[in-house]
């Protein structure tokens, strides 16, 4: 045990550094437990800083899981923390078709036929369950709806006794008053008279109307809460229906869809064309094959070249949104470090650019696309063919990601809103930086260049880094919003276009999106923190 | 109408190849590689824009179904979040073309909001909107009508029994609000429409106030589509004019009931378009044939029947629609309006088997009259703000409706027998004949833009 | 061997507009002879830092002249070395970073591996052997001071100033590197101009001590020869009646002048701009705050005042055992 103790240790304090490098102090004790440090101790601070923090959050997410069915929303149901994980579910049931439609898409030879004769088998099945699930469909809505017919009878009798009744009175005060006013006529009975009547019936018939309403009531809220079972039934078949109709496509793109199929096929348009160019002799006709068979060879490699047109899952567009907070970001820092080292190291610049700061920085991210994307937009006529783009979509990795001008404007946005922090930030740590260092510059006689970079901005590293940190999160709160506007593909435009699906998944799939931005950022924050103490040199940065 | 004839003699030609086509192997009719000029696309990879509407569907289909893929082109279709957006993603080239409202090709071109020229050669459907009015005001209208207090009332419900409400609200001080979803839709002139037929002023456009509020006893502001039900729940508006499936939507969550439909305001009616911009259209004029055959394939498939008369391909549609990156609605949801039924309330379900139209009625030609209504609508509101001769209505809408684009593609259809000759209304000048088919029984006759301004009572004449 | 000598004529610092001019240092005269080993010595406050930043040359004179060799001061540079009370190490650069840093600035035309050779001889020089590769902060107080050391001699100045470079040390450390500058000294004479705050470290290092009178206003007062013979023990030397003679003859010119500022300053009325009302007869440990002024702090506090920074105020003689 002594002999293996200093390696045994260097190993805990190389954990031990990593751990509080990247800030998971959390975990701190659990190391030190299993080297067997102070174990009681180490007991105590797992229980009070991760047992009970966990007990906590399991805590609120049993509240969640117990109020969200009970509260009532009129767009739908408040889900519960399994129908977001079921949310989950299904995106990335989403994700793996879209993979398993692209394999298929690039299948040839045989494994194609081996392909094709496993789906048509799983979609016989398939068929088949939901045929079976579907004709038990109106068995349990008749049963559904003579359960609510049951429930519902009585309460509609009261309401037809209730209006029958009340057409009765009103019948009965009618003939009154008619007989009143009579007797008005006649004299017999005062105006006065008359008219309180009148006044009786009215405050009659608004209470009768009162009433029938809040019987109304009692039935729609039969009608509207139906037993679950009939719902559930539903949503069954209809995810089946949904297999279904993805293995119908999977045949699809197995078959006539397949790219392999379309460039045999363009090929031996091809060869027809060829051996029509062989056969032709008017000179006319020679020149018209010729031209087809060049066409057609044309046609033959743009199909080869042809990739899967995937559909954005959730994946990808947190890859997307990944990327566009980046290169946001990147434009942030490159923007926000000079100019704040220019602030910092010079008044006067310093005050031209306040007034400047003070009044963009408040300014909402919103009002900020919309500006890009006129201004922006204005660079790219024609997005399709700039070079620009053409360039993103050769590159590996990122010509998967669609980068169109949204992208950039969205990209842009980012960067206004999160240049300031950084700015800001930059232009207190140059400003800020300790006269004492600037001593050593002076008496080493320094000339500016050697002053900036070995002393000025290595010394502005932490404060810099602590506004890179703050711009990074900005950047990815604004991120969401931006793509929401402005449809560029990503976490935001998925979120948007969940609200604006309304179906009965909107809300989950919302939620879910909620946690994965929410962890992302998280994970952005870390990585922020861990290059923001790589380059501190003092007690270290704070986390949070 | 020497074109007329040129165009006979060509159908004649036509036949004749078709015949000898048939007359060969099955084979070659399918893959026409020499009979036929083929189309040398300019671009094969596109771009298409929709909005989240039911009617978008023939995009969905084309490219679902593989109708795009048959023309030799790679589609990718994505949603954008409202009509604006849409248009200046045409306009700015991040898409090749979209999904668009009847209007705005038209307003497009003649500067009435964002100007650049766009133009349609595909009409996408038919009807599929909806008047819903919230509880409160339809609990109002009944009270005001009693015979709509009964689960069933009777239709066309006009906006007489609105009057009422209007008037409370006016004499409060305030005026009634109301939904549409874009100031040159359908749902704007169509709401407009239902309102002043019952003498309600839904307000005028002018150049000083392009919100379109002057004189107005309801005011209608523009909410997007998706939101309409959660606009109207939260007390901004009390009622809109919207496609499917947001009128149902309002149904499902208990807020509104749709009062009527545009069915019964215009039967029939043009609702959208597929547009791109001339730009694009002279660019790649054979990709544009090429997008308009897809398009065509994909109305008869929505509109295809059984035997017994229903459609049989609908419910597929729906199922494909209901994916989250079209139209993303729960299918129970959209199934209602696509198979034909309409639910005024949940104790009201309507058969509707024209609430959609697809294909029949030679609905996806771009008919010109229709053109012609939709600018007569914009003079009679006030968007086109001076007052034009009959000329200028034909002389715009022929910039921007492209028949002759359509007949192309319907011919090569034709050719190779995806379409059937009377499926297509070969030999028309594209001007309907005169309809009587409106709420108000007022005819309209596309070639007389002017005498129908003129017989409104509510609006700008000339 | 250095050949330089320093001198100042007749220069005042002032700060502050002239309606309200706070002088610091008023008509100091000091000439220092090449490899001499001048200890100033004065109270916290009087002004100290502000006469080596003067001497250093990064404080300009308001008034007279700071001349080396003659020739006037008019920046700072490498010939004139400073070792500065805080050390003044770039906390980001390990021991050998912050020594080669100044190496490749002073001596630009050095190939990569003499430098290296030259680094490494300063870094063993201060017995940081093996610490190269560490960054200040794992440093103790001492190892810090000895790398500022071995920094300044790496410049090889002419003329070494030395701004109160122990006062932060504990007393063992202190006694420690007393010894160590002494015996580099020795070994590479050249003019040294230390100022200090205790009595004994003047006397055991200095050649000549000269007393900087209580500010503001602060002058040079007398002079005192240290005649005691080089090397000097300390174990010894505190038996040495010289020594207790001379360290008892400066600890009451030191009291004195203080008791007369203290009277001066209790009659006259003068507003200390930014400077921290201090109390000469108590020992007192002010918090360390931290170092992190706010934009644009105005800039006289830091060249005189001091404020931000550990503070050991003590009365003369009274801190060393």
């Amino acid at each position: 045990m002594p002999s293996q103790e200093p390696k045994a240790d260097s190993i805990k304090y190389g954990l031990l550094k990593f751990i509080d490098i990247t800030g998971f102090k959390v975990f701190d004790p659990v190391v030190r437990l299993c080297f067997g440090e102070e174990p009681q101790k180490q007991l105590g601070q797992i229980g009070r800083f991760m047992i009970v923090p966990v007990i906590f959050v399991f805590c609120c997410m049993m509240l969640w899981a117990y109020v969200a069915p009970r509260h009532k929303t009129k767009s739908g149901e408040v889900p519960d923390p399994t129908q977001v994980w079921g949310a989950l579910v299904v995106n990335d049931t989403l994700h793996k078709r879209e993979n398993e439609k692209e394999a298929d898409f690039l299948l040839t030879g045989e494994a194609r036929t081996k392909k094709i004769a496993e789906v048509e088998t799983l979609l016989k099945a398939k068929e088949a369950e939901a045929k079976t699930l579907k004709e038990t469909i109106p068995e349990i809505a008749a049963s559904v709806q003579s359960d609510i017919d049951a429930s519902l009878a009585p309460v509609q009798k009261k309401y037809d006794e209730l209006k029958a009744t009340h057409k009765q009175e009103v019948d009965a005060r009618k003939e009154k008053i008619k007989a009143l006013a009579q007797s008005v006529a006649n004299n017999e009975a005062s105006n006065e008279q008359l008219i309180a009547l009148l006044r009786e019936d009215s405050v009659a018939k608004k209470e009768a109307r009162e009433t029938q309403k809040a019987i109304k009531e009692q039935i729609a809220a039969i009608n509207d809460n139906p037993p679950k079972v009939l719902k559930n039934t539903q949503l069954q078949y209809s995810s089946i229906e949904n297999e279904v109709q993805h293995l119908k496509k999977r045949l699809d793109y197995l078959n006539s869809g397949n790219r392999g199929q379309k460039v045999e096929k363009a090929e031996q348009a091809v060869v027809s064309a060829q051996e029509k160019l062989d056969a032709a002799e008017e000179p006319a006709a020679i020149l018209a094959a010729a031209k087809s068979v060049v066409k057609g060879k044309e046609k033959v490699e743009r199909i080869t070249s042809q990739k899967y047109p995937r559909r954005a899952t959730i994946w990808f567009q947190v890859w997307r949104s990944l990327f566009t907070v980046f290169i946001g970001f990147v434009l942030a820092a490159a923007i926000a470090i000079p100019v704040g080292i220019m602030c910092g190291l010079n008044k006067v610049v310093m005050a031209c650019l306040t007034p400047l700061i003070s009044v963009f920085k408040p300014v909402s991210p919103v009002v900020w696309l919309l500006i890009f994307q006129i201004v922006v937009g204005a660079f790219f006529p024609n997005p399709e063919t700039h070079p620009l783009f053409v360039f993103a979509s050769s590159l590996p990795w990122i010509g998967g990601l669609k980068v169109n001008p949204a992208m950039v404007y969205s990209a842009c946005t980012v960067a206004m809103c999160a240049v300031w922090p950084a700015l800001v930030n930059t232009a207190l740590g140059v400003s800020s930086i300790d006269q004492d260092h600037l001593n050593v510059a002076k008496v080493l006689k320094l000339g500016l260049w050697a002053r900036l970079t070995k002393i000025i901005i290595p010394s502005s590293l932490p404060l810099i880094f602590a506004g890179l940190r703050i711009s990074l999160g900005v950047g990815w709160m604004v991120l969401i919003a931006a793509e929401a506007l402005s449809s560029s593909d990503g976490l935001g435009k998925y979120v948007w276009d969940e609200y604006q699906n309304g179906s009965s998944q909107t809300f989950a799939n919302i939620i879910f999106a909620c946690f994965v931005v929410g962890i992302i950022g998280f994970f952005l924050d870390r990585i922020m923190i861990i290059l923001q103490r790589s380059v501190s040199f003092g007690d270290g940065a704070a986390t949070v | 109408m020497s074109f007329k004839r040129k165009f006979q003699t060509f159908l004649l030609v036509l036949s004749v190849m078709l015949g000898m086509i048939a007359a060969q192997n099955t084979i070659f009719a399918n893959e026409p590689f020499d009979e036929l000029p083929t189309l040398e696309l300019e671009k094969d990879e596109l771009k298409f824009g929709f909005i989240k509407l039911t009617d978008c569907a023939p995009l969905v289909i084309a490219k679902e179904k593989g109708f795009f893929e048959d023309e030799g082109l790679q589609v990718d279709v994505t949603a954008q979040p409202n009509w604006k957006q849409l248009l200046d993603n045409v306009i700015n080239g991040e898409l090749d073309g979209a999904h668009m409202l009847s209007g705005q090709p038209l307003a497009a071109t003649i500067g009435f909001g964002t100007k650049a020229h766009i133009v349609t050669a595909y009409t996408m459907d038919l009807n599929g909107n909806g008047i819903t009015v919230s509880n409160d005001v339809w609990d109002s209208m009944v009270e005001a009508d009693p015979s709509l207090d009964s689960p069933t009332p009777p239709h066309p419900i006009s906006a007489e029994s609105l009057k009422t409400v209007v008037q409370d609200k006016l004499d409060s001080g305030e005026k009634l609000q109301m939904g549409m979803v874009f100031p040159v839709s359908t749902h704007n002139y169509e709401i407009r429409y239902w309102l002043a037929t019952a003498g309600i002023h839904p307000g005028m456009y002018t150049s000083q106030d392009i919100k379109g509020f002057s004189d107005a006893q309801v005011e209608l502001s523009v909410t997007p589509p998706p939101q309409m039900p959660s606009t109207m729940e939260s007390g901004t508006i009390s009622g809109y004019c919207v496609g499917e499936p947001w009128n149902q939507k309002a149904v499902s969550m208990g807020i509104g009931v749709p009062v009527t439909t545009n069915y019964d305001i215009w039967k029939n009616n043009p609702e959208k378009v597929f547009g791109v911009t001339k730009k694009w259209a002279d660019e790649n004029p054979n990709t544009h044939i090429a997008v308009i055959k897809a398009l065509i394939r994909a109305g008869k498939w929505l509109d295809e029947t059984a035997d017994d008369g229903s459609l049989k391909n609908r419910e597929e549609a729906c199922r494909i629609l209901s994916q989250s990156n079209y139209v993303g609605a729960d299918f129970e949801v959209l199934k209602n309006s696509m198979t034909g039924f309409f639910y005024f309330q949940k104790s009201d379900r309507r058969s509707m088997p024209e609430f959609n139209v697809f294909f029949k009625h030679d609905c996806t030609y771009p008919w010109y009259s229709d053109g012609v209504w939709f600018l007569t609508q914009m003079r009679r509101w006030g968007q086109i703000t001076e007052s034009k001769p009959a000329s200028w209505y034909d002389e715009t809408v022929k910039k921007v409706y492209l028949p002759a684009v359509y007949l192309n593609a319907a011919k090569r259809l034709l050719a190779e027998g995806k379409i059937a000759k009377t499926d297509v209304p070969w030999d028309t000048d594209g001007y309907k004949p005169p309809t009587k088919d409106f709420i108000d029984g007022i005819e309209y006759d596309g070639r007389k833009p002017i005498e129908y301004i003129n017989s409104h009572t509510i609006g700008n004449k000339d | 061997m250095s050949q330089f000598s320093m001198e100042i004529d007749d220069a005042s610092v002032w700060f502050g507009p002239p309606s309200q001019r706070t002088e610091v240092l008023s008509d100091i005269n000091l000439q220092v002879q090449p490899n001499e080993f001048v200890a100033i010595i004065g109270f916290s406050g009087s002004g100290k830092s502000t006469l080596m930043n003067l001497l250093a040359g990064i404080q300009p004179a308001s008034a007279g002249a700071v001349q080396m060799n003659g020739e006037e001061v008019t920046g700072p540079g490498p010939k004139r070395g400073i070792l500065f009370q805080n050390y003044s190490l770039l906390p980001w650069l390990s021991v050998y970073g912050n020594i080669e840093l100044a190496v490749k600035q002073v001596f630009p035309e050095m190939t990569a591996p003499t430098r290296k050779e030259y680094i490494q001889k300063y870094i063993d020089m201060v017995s940081l052997t093996g610490s190269e590769w560490k960054k200040p902060q794992e440093l103790s107080g001492g190892m810090r001071q000895r790398l500022s050391l071995a920094r300044t001699l790496s410049m090889q100045p002419e003329v070494l100033l030395l701004d109160e470079p122990l006062s932060a040390l504990d007393a063992l450390t202190r006694a420690n590197l007393q010894d160590e500058i002494i015996r580099i000294w020795e070994v590479d004479r050249r003019t040294v101009i230390m100022i200090t705050n205790d009595v004994d470290e003047a006397v055991l290092m200095a050649d000549r001590i000269v007393a900087l009178t209580p500010g503001p206003r602060a002058t040079l007062g007398k002079s005192f020869d240290v005649t005691l013979d080089r090397p000097r023990d300390r174990t010894t030397l505190n038996f040495n009646p010289r020594f207790i003679e001379l360290r008892n003859e400066v600890t009451k010119y030191m009291i004195g002048i203080n008791e007369e500022a203290k009277a001066l300053h209790t009659s006259t009325d003068i507003t200390l701009p930014n400077l921290m009302p201090v109390d000469f007869n108590t020992i007192e440990k002010k918090p360390r705050k931290p170092d992190q002024p706010a934009v644009g702090a105005p800039e006289p506090v830091r060249s005189h005042g001091e404020p931000g920074r550990q503070q050991e105020l003590v009365t003369a003689g009274v801190d060393n055992e």
